[in-house]
């Protein structure tokens, strides 16, 4: 209750924002830095060289894989959010109190299980003579081949954010007044057009964010485009991991890394604001 | 909704949707544990026959126990730190008004909204500068920032359930700030402190992309098995896939039984001295 | 009871940031007694207890306990235990646990802390719980280990902010005789917050009257019922019969004033000092107001129209109106003294009163 700064309020308070300024912000602000400087004989010198801005952003492979990414990560938010929807929606709506315990907490497990094995499982699913098509084979169809396609891509990306988006869903949707509902029923609103015009539009926050987060998460994701979708054409997190891993490029990467901080600062701000408008004034 | 105004079928299909869902989930996983235990090399329907050969293998590979144990190092000195780290962040914002304050809750909780192969790109430039990256203290650093939000938001969730006034009434009562801090606050908060490092250390556990970038030579167990995708098909992935699932499951479920008794019996949370 | 001053507010100014909580309070505490700040929320009376235990810092002015200004002092080193509106009782330590808190915090050696508890346990009728989580206990139960935990540093004051509010109305009138008999058994000064006239005058022997961070009136439970002093009490005890005016005539004990609704005679009583053409504002309690047909020969009268009955056990509570003075009147009578009257909404009666039963606000 004290005005005064006391070391006992520092000792709690100090730690955090000493390591976050240092281990978080520090390397974000450096890579800044860093995106200018120059590499000579395969060592960096710090400089103020706008080099690799013009030579990143002047290439027609950097723009490919720039519409490539965005491209995945919008499909995957709204096919995620289509996906996830009837789930949630089930969840909150149809399941007994105990069932919905029971099913929040499966929902949370893959959180804790690793990306990767999954990736690797998918791998064994999907393969040309993978677990799906030897049981097609068995009724005389196909082989399809799924993995290393766009296809495979989407799968692992769902891997990856569904569960995370029907949680947000739902915890927006839990939280509907249940009376509206009731109350659409009882002005003759439809069992469909009720979950369109009342339920949706309640739960509007939480359905955005969510699908908000899968692209956040998809767009930053090197895992399943590289081993489910074969890598090529490579999207902004590969050629990231590419630059960075051959040689000392690290300030081109810096370049990527800070073009896809930029559009994810727009895409965030863009769907925040979108979520939060309400309606009149 | 009352049961009268409910259509059986749309909520059996609904059901059967979310079963659908969770098939979609828990198949790589299951898939996973199953050919983890099968005896082919390349994995195939039907399966080959039961086998322990694969976790022999594992078993047997010094690379992997050195990944493990610096995957455990790593966990349990993240766990500790992140979790410390996390209560006083917490304890702040629950606790005090200050100028600034927004701008100190958006350091500690916006770490896992950026991208991992920035974050890591950006840690290891900056962490190679400084001369600390590629050891395992490099792989901790990284892993203190992604994990202190979680712990913060586990325990300032508990720190939300608890009466504003207690803690002026240990003070009313004789207690000093420090007093206070040990005999009221971090008791009421325990069950929550031990769940943050539950999942602090299991978020630890799986995280590979990061570590992957600034671990140098010191792979941790997920850097590893990232080294297997990148290889040649093998069902190590899978044995270690099943282990590493066990142990994060473990400190899970550990976590929620914590969260979960609320207002358990006294005897066991409250003995203080 | 002495009229020993234990606890004096000298001056004392109260801001949260632009917000003035409280405006300037003086008044003391007496050795031994159980006083009652009351007031509405807002008023400013948690905010002056939360000063005397040491959670908020007075801005301007002191606060003495025992003679020694204790502005600075921490919290934790003063020994004013407080008993808390939602009692802050630790969920996860034992009832006797909890007693003990406070004892623990002192490093009173064990022995001696055994005692202390089991004796407050004991005087609180909590002995059987003692070992119960106090998450399982009844309110009346958890009420009492609040006052044990509060009472067992055998303080010389005890503060309550609100204790009763989360209690039914039976169990709240049981702990107002627990807290009244514990007060008067232990001797110690009691201060009391509450919004509750009835817990506020069934317990306290004196009574702080706030409203808007300033004290409207301090005195004994009947002298602040007979002679409210200001307007805003009078309004506050509920009373409606409220008059204002100017003196027309002073003299010979009598005063007239003229209001709107008409002129009215009083007795001058603690309003000697007034004047002719001075303000002045009277209330005549509902139970002294009669009602008839036509126009009493003698005493005040006036004529007003009914708005409606109510219904309280053995009397009935008339509501009327005067809209040419302004005025909202209330009646309280027996059934008996109401059967030859008109009574339905609109109908037209004469109150009347003497001019003792008026009594002259002094504060306005």
């Amino acid at each position: 209750m004290r005005k005064s700064i006391t070391l006992y309020g520092m000792t709690f308070s100090l730690p955090m924002a000493i390591w976050q300024v240092m281990f978080f912000l520090a390397p974000l602000v450096f890579l800044i830095a860093l995106s200018f400087w120059s590499v000579k004989n395969f060592r960096m010198e710090p400089d103020f060289n706008p080099d690799n801005w013009t030579r990143v952003l002047g290439r027609a492979v950097f723009w490919q894989a720039y519409l490539r990414t965005v491209i995945l990560s919008a499909v995957a938010a709204m096919v995620a959010s289509v996906l996830a929807f009837p789930c949630s929606y089930g969840i909150a709506f149809k399941l007994s109190p105990t069932a919905r315990r029971w099913a929040i907490f499966m929902m949370v497990i893959p959180f804790f299980t690793s990306y990767l094995v999954r990736v690797y499982s998918w791998q064994i699913f999907l393969s040309d003579n993978g677990i799906i098509n030897a049981a097609l084979a068995r009724v005389g169809l196909g082989p399809f081949p799924m993995l290393n396609s766009d296809f495979g891509v989407m799968v692992g990306y769902l891997t990856l954010c569904f569960p995370l988006v029907v949680l947000l869903q739902l915890f927006s949707l839990i939280f509907v007044d249940r009376t509206l509902i009731e109350a659409a029923h009882n002005l003759q609103c439809g069992r469909l057009r009720t979950v369109f015009e009342v339920v949706m539009p309640s739960a509007k926050v939480g359905l955005v964010i969510a699908a908000l987060f899968c692209f956040i998460l998809t767009f930053g994701d090197f895992v399943s485009p590289l081993y489910l979708g074969g890598g090529d054409p490579p999207t902004l997190s590969i050629l990231i991991t590419d630059t960075t891993k051959s040689g000392q490029q690290w300030p081109r990467a810096a370049v990527i890394a800070l073009t896809m901080i930029a559009t994810l600062l727009c895409v965030a701000f863009a769907a925040v604001s979108y979520a939060y408008r309400e309606r009149g004034r | 909704m009352s049961p009268h105004n409910r259509n059986q079928w749309i909520d059996w299909g609904l059901k059967l949707y979310i079963l659908l869902s969770f098939a979609f989930i828990f198949a790589p996983i299951a898939a996973s544990f199953v050919f983890s235990l099968n005896v082919d090399r390349f994995p195939s329907m039907p399966l080959g026959g039961f086998s322990t050969i694969w976790y022999e293998a594992v078993y047997a590979d010094p690379l992997v126990w050195e990944g493990l144990r610096n995957t455990l190092v790593t966990g349990v000195v993240v766990s500790l730190t992140a979790t410390a780290i996390g209560f006083g962040a917490a304890y702040t914002d629950f606790r005090y008004r200050f100028f600034g304050k927004p701008v100190y809750l958006a350091l500690a909780l916006l770490p896992p909204t950026i991208p991992v192969v920035i974050l890591g790109l950006a840690m290891l430039a900056f962490l190679a500068n400084i001369r600390l990256s590629g050891e395992i203290y490099s792989v901790i650093i990284a892993h203190v920032v992604m994990c202190a939000p979680f712990a913060m938001a586990i325990i300032r969730l508990r720190l939300s359930q608890m009466d504003p006034s207690l803690e002026a009434a240990a003070w009313n009562l004789g207690a000093s700030e420090w007093m206070a801090m040990r005999h009221v606050i971090v008791p009421f908060c325990r069950p929550a402190i031990f769940a943050a490092l539950f999942i602090t250390m299991a978020v630890s556990f799986d995280e590979f992309a990061v570590a992957w970038f600034v671990s140098g030579l010191h792979e941790t167990l997920p850097v590893k098995v990232l080294g297997f995708l990148q290889g040649q098909v093998s069902p190590r992935i899978n044995v270690i896939g099943t282990f590493v699932f066990l142990v994060s499951m473990t400190l899970v479920v550990l976590a929620q039984l914590l969260l979960m008794k609320r207002s358990a019996a006294p005897k066991a949370a409250g003995k203080v001295e | 009871m002495s009229t020993e001053a234990l606890v004096v507010f000298d001056g004392v100014i109260k801001k949260f940031g632009q917000f003035l909580a409280v405006e300037r309070v003086d008044f003391e505490i007496r050795k031994g007694e159980f006083l009652a700040i009351m007031g509405s929320s807002g008023c400013g009376k948690t905010t002056t207890l939360r000063m005397l235990a040491g959670l908020e810092a007075p801005t301007e002015g002191e606060i003495r306990l025992a003679g020694k200004r204790i502005n600075d002092l921490p919290t934790w080193q003063r020994d004013t235990p407080m008993v808390w509106q939602s009692l802050a009782l630790f969920p996860f330590l034992t009832v006797r646990e909890n007693v003990e808190f406070s004892l623990r915090m002192r490093k009173i050696e064990k022995a001696e802390r055994q005692r202390r508890v089991d004796e407050w346990l004991e005087r609180m009728q909590i002995t059987e719980f003692a070992d119960r989580n106090v998450a399982h206990l009844s309110g009346g139960q958890r009420q009492r280990v609040a006052l044990a935990r509060s009472l067992v540093t055998e303080p010389e004051i005890l503060l309550l902010d609100e204790p009763l509010s989360a209690l039914d109305a039976h169990l709240k009138v049981r702990m107002q005789t627990v807290l009244s008999n514990l007060q008067r058994e232990l001797g110690i000064t009691f201060v009391y917050v509450t919004h509750s006239q009835s817990e506020a005058f069934s317990m306290a022997d004196r009574v702080v009257i706030m409203s808007r961070g300033r004290i409207e009136q301090i005195g004994n439970p009947q002298e602040i019922y007979r002679a409210p002093r200001t307007k805003f009490v009078a309004e506050f005890l509920g009373s409606s019969n409220i008059f204002s005016g100017q003196v027309t005539t002073a003299g010979n004990g009598m005063i007239r004033i003229a209001t709107p609704a008409g002129e009215f005679d009083a007795v001058s009583g603690a309003a000697k000092a007034l004047g002719k053409g001075d303000k002045a504002t009277f209330v005549v309690s509902d139970d002294r107001i009669q009602l008839s047909n036509q126009r009493p020969e003698t005493g005040n009268a006036l004529r007003a129209s009914v708005v409606g009955e109510e219904f309280v056990g053995a009397t009935a509570v008339v509501h009327l109106e005067n809209p040419a003075g302004g005025l909202e009147l209330k009646a309280q009578k027996s059934h008996e003294e109401l059967e030859h009257l008109d009574l339905s909404p609109g109908a037209q009666v004469w109150l009347s009163w003497r001019p003792e039963a008026a009594h002259i606000l002094p504060g306005e």
